[in-house]
């Protein structure tokens, strides 16, 4: 049941969860949880939609894995969260299965067991999981920003931005990420790097958003590069494809409805 | 006062040289990553593979050990027929070559065959043959209504396997989904009445012996908590209740409760035909699945089954008639029941097992009257397209028992699942 790493299908789901509801920054006043959630906003298109994440695996410069995924996300009107149907498309062993995310509640469906489980967020059900991103993904929600600076930073195109420096710290206490730095550029409020941290200061992750395109009427990123904190050849490469204002229906979120999910 | 600014100086070239490191890193992933092939697979609704198996079992009781050659195509289909309509097919073919004097065997299996109509987003009709699962617990389904007598060919005892290789049972099956819930009900005609072991039949005296039905329902009353409630009955047997519960516990921990309950016949005696007394009997699967940061997650799951025979009436029909024993230990097989009145089950996975890509299983089957004991290893790499997998069975247990009055003492087997 090895796919792509599961923590990359939550980095997938984090990256298009972490909707604001504040879609527009003050760009004269840099208000931290103003510029974090404008930044959220770049990211996340405001209501129901679904598209396709290729997802590619390094280690030690040779690729070690590829997966495809199909996610179907609608707007939670409560929370300003994202809820997400995933179903793998690629690799041919876990073609068909089905991750549904309402915030701690995962479950995982298997077609051919016609089998639906509660995951925990920890759980790897496929690949080197690490769930917890998936429960943890609106940053301006879960995050309390502070502008720490203001700095010239090299985005993952090698171009350089005049960016705002936030230090996020954990306001919700099951966030997986006990800090994050992010730099989010000052004319765009576009998301152009972060560095995950734990609680005692370790590097997790560094992520770099590029590859910005139009899509669904703002210009997004399209790709996401992951590098582990510990293990720096240890690259992920996310992009994503097919965008689509879709309606995803309130009643597909629940467990009872995975099996009969019509794939299209 | 000369060492403060050398200090200041190599704490500087300190961080200094870190800060270049992480920029070389970052450099060079930004360069993998410019590199990296992205063409996104499509979606195919159909899914095909075979899967080659040498193994060799070891008996006991005098009988001659086996070599064993197997053969399987597995063919799956899940697509649009045309919009609102999705058409579903699933079938796999088992081929084995057993040495010694037993017989070849080709066994079809018609998993499912089913149209499902989604009338609207929120009713969906499905008709046809369904493999219709139901239950939270890992190792004992009690509320799995429609696993009885489904399983045609064992290739692997690992429990989710068992799960995907069985026969649906035919059925109409409607769905209403709510907002946060869904009802469900289902209808199970009798079809034929008695069952057929050819290879190539479908076999619907396995699946659609009598009349059944069975209605379920679920709620999400709030994100944790999210019940399942069903009630199922059929001819000749009074209505059971069923119940699936899963939480979580921690952030790494899931508690899950399955329990079903309703007036029956004790096991014994409905496998030999006694018209015993019917009492409210229960059934039962609790455990928790704990899952470590370096990927291995441990389930231990308790077992109950209030329609098996207490460890003195487990051990007094293994020294009664030899017919009526086997008789009530096959039913209690094909039946996926406990044979007795608990069991533990133990199942550990690892993933990325010190090898990217090498999964490892362990699971024991623990029978709690008798102490017996069932043992089972897995260890499988995957590769691009195909999975190349090593298993070890041991049954261990005095004779009358659950696991040691089995004539396989050990198992061992290699397969090579290539997927197209």
């Amino acid at each position: 049941m090895k796919v792509l790493p599961f923590f990359v299908v939550s980095w997938t789901i984090a990256f298009f969860s972490m909707a604001g509801s504040v879609a527009e920054a003050a760009a004269n006043t840099p208000n931290a949880q103003t510029i974090l959630a404008a930044s959220d906003a770049v990211r996340n298109p405001e209501k129901s939609f679904g598209l396709t994440a290729t997802l590619v695996e390094y280690r030690g410069g040779k690729q070690t894995d590829t997966s495809t995924l199909a996610i179907y996300s609608r707007a939670d009107k409560s929370g300003g969260q994202y809820r997400s149907l995933m179903r793998f498309v690629a690799p041919l062993r876990d073609t068909g299965k089905l991750m549904l995310k309402n915030g701690n509640d995962l479950w995982f469906f298997d077609p051919n067991s016609k089998s639906s489980i509660r995951v925990s967020p920890q759980q790897r059900l496929l690949g080197q999981a690490a769930n917890g991103d998936v429960v943890t993904v609106n940053l301006a929600k879960d995050y309390h920003a502070e502008v720490v600076g203001e700095e010239e930073v090299v985005d993952g195109e090698r171009k350089k931005h005049l960016a705002y420096k936030l230090a996020l710290a954990a306001s919700a206490p099951d966030v997986t990420y006990h800090s994050i730095e992010m730099w989010i550029a000052q004319e765009t409020n576009r998301p152009v790097k972060a560095k995950f941290y734990t609680e005692s200061g370790r590097l997790l992750k560094t992520v770099y958003y590029r590859r910005y395109q139009k899509q669904l009427g703002v210009e997004r990123p399209t790709e996401t590069v992951i590098i582990d904190g510990l293990d720096p050849q240890w690259v992920t490469v996310m992009r994503y494809a097919d965008y689509a204002w879709r309606d995803v229906p309130e009643a597909w979120l629940q467990r009872d409805y995975l099996p009969n999910f019509q794939p299209e | 006062m000369r060492l403060l600014p050398f200090s200041i100086f190599l704490a500087f070239a300190a961080v200094s040289t870190m800060s270049s490191a992480a920029e070389d890193a970052d450099e060079a992933a930004l360069l993998l990553a410019d590199s990296a092939p992205m063409a996104a697979q499509k979606s195919s609704a159909w899914r095909i593979s075979t899967e080659g198996s040498v193994g060799r079992t070891r008996q006991r009781f005098g009988l001659d050990d086996y070599n064993t050659v197997r053969g399987s195509l597995d063919v799956y289909y899940d697509g649009i027929i045309s919009p609102g309509w999705r058409a579903i097919f699933a079938d796999r073919l088992d081929r084995s070559f057993l040495s010694g004097n037993i017989n070849n065997t080709t066994i079809n299996t018609l998993k499912e065959a089913y149209v499902s109509w989604h009338r609207r987003d929120d009713q969906i009709i499905d008709f046809g043959r369904i493999n219709a699962h139901y239950g939270v617990g890992y190792g004992y389904n009690p509320t799995d209504f429609f696993r009885t007598s489904a399983i045609r060919s064992i290739v692997s005892i690992d429990p989710n396997t068992l799960r995907e290789n069985r026969l649906g049972t035919a059925m109409i099956r409607g769905q209403a989904l709510l907002s946060g819930g869904s009802i469900t009900a289902l209808y199970a005609p009798k079809l034929v009445d008695k069952r057929n072991d050819a290879s190539f039949s479908p076999d619907f005296g396995a699946t659609n012996g009598r009349n059944r039905w069975l209605i379920s329902g679920s709620r999400q009353f709030t994100e944790n908590f999210n019940p399942q409630v069903l009630v199922f009955g059929g001819d000749g047997q009074s209505a059971q209740l069923g119940l699936n519960l899963s939480t979580l516990i921690t952030n790494a921990t899931v508690g899950y409760i399955e329990w079903s309950g309703g007036s029956s016949k004790s096991r014994y005696d409905d496998s030999l035909g006694i018209n015993g007394e019917r009492h409210f009997r229960q059934r039962a699967a609790a455990g928790l699945t704990y899952t470590t940061s370096n990927k291995i997650s441990l389930t231990s799951e308790f077992e109950y089954n209030g329609a098996g025979l207490t460890k003195s009436q487990w051990a007094a029909i293994g020294n009664g008639p030899v017919a009526s024993y086997f008789q009530y230990r096959n039913q209690a097989l094909d039946y996926l029941d406990l044979p007795t009145r608990s069991a533990a089950f133990f199942f550990a996975t690892w993933q990325d097992a010190m090898v990217n890509h090498l999964d490892l299983k362990a699971m024991v089957r623990f029978n709690v009257q008798d102490q017996s004991r069932l043992n089972w290893l897995e260890a499988r790499y995957h590769f691009t397209h195909a999975d190349l997998s090593l298993q070890l069975q041991h049954n261990s247990g005095n004779r009358a028992s659950e696991y040691g009055g089995q004539p396989q003492l050990q198992v061992i087997q290699t397969l090579l699942t290539y997927y197209f």
